[in-house]
């Protein structure tokens, strides 16, 4: 080493990190150590997914807000829409009517780059002003324009002559 | 065939098992049949004391086959 200590080493061989007799060889007894140890492995890597599924059983992954009154059914003719805030005050929604009994609810944030969408009657689409994207009615699901996710859909339930709004649908990509 | 193969074919097999309920586990999960997940997951955990006990095991029979 003192007398080559240059890199790389000017050595005709490849073996002067080999310090012991055989020992890059992998015996039976080595081989047979590694699988019990990826076993191992394999062990403690399934624990998130077991753990997850566990969460998902137990319901945790499905969080329900407390109910929230949007709005009357009196006051909102079929084919209007009406913005509110789920769940928190600051994510705005818009609640549409579309049939006798038939409300679809979206956060109303594009998924492009956020700006509020607007249901636009006479053309019965969702309209995102900012780049022109569009959204289906009926699903959230973008048809033009730059977005390329649903808008989040909010599940609402119809009680007593007023909407109310339940909780948000998991996102599936 | 001779015990010392059969419990390295034992120990592949293993390995192999551990690969399929690994990947079983993930797809169920994806398709939110999250208790067979679970099941896959119990599966994957039984199986490494199982493995450790036959590593130990042929260490142990090999020494007593050496000596004798």
């Amino acid at each position: 080493m003192e007398k080559n200590n240059r890199f790389p080493f000017e050595e005709d061989n490849y073996t002067h990190n080999i310090n012991r007799n055989n020992e890059r060889k992998l015996d039976r007894r080595g081989f047979m150590k590694t699988l019990a140890g990826a076993a191992g492995v394999f062990a403690v890597s399934s624990l998130p997914w077991g753990a997850l599924a566990a969460k998902e059983l137990m319901g945790l992954g499905e969080k329900e807000y407390p109910h929230q009154k949007i709005t009357d059914i009196a006051a909102i003719p079929i084919g209007d829409s009406v913005e509110f805030a789920f769940p928190g005050e600051h994510d705005s929604a818009l609640l549409i009517r579309l049939g006798e009994n038939k409300f679809v609810a979206y956060q109303n944030a594009c998924t492009h780059l956020r700006c509020p969408v607007y249901w636009v009657k006479a053309e019965g689409e969702i309209i995102c002003p900012c780049h022109h994207g569009k959204f289906d009615v009926k699903t959230g699901e973008p048809t033009a324009g730059p977005p390329r996710r649903p808008l989040p859909e909010i599940i609402v339930k119809v009680e007593k002559g007023a909407v109310y709004a339940v909780k948000v649908k998991r996102y599936e990509g | 065939m001779k015990a010392k193969n059969m419990r390295f074919i034992l120990m592949c097999m293993v390995l192999f098992l551990n690969i399929i309920f690994t990947q079983k586990m993930v797809h169920q999960y994806f398709y939110e049949n999250y208790k067979n997940a679970l099941i896959y997951c119990a599966l994957n955990l039984v199986i490494f004391p199982a493995a450790l006990f036959l590593y130990k095991y042929d260490v142990k029979k090999l020494k007593g086959a050496d000596r004798g």
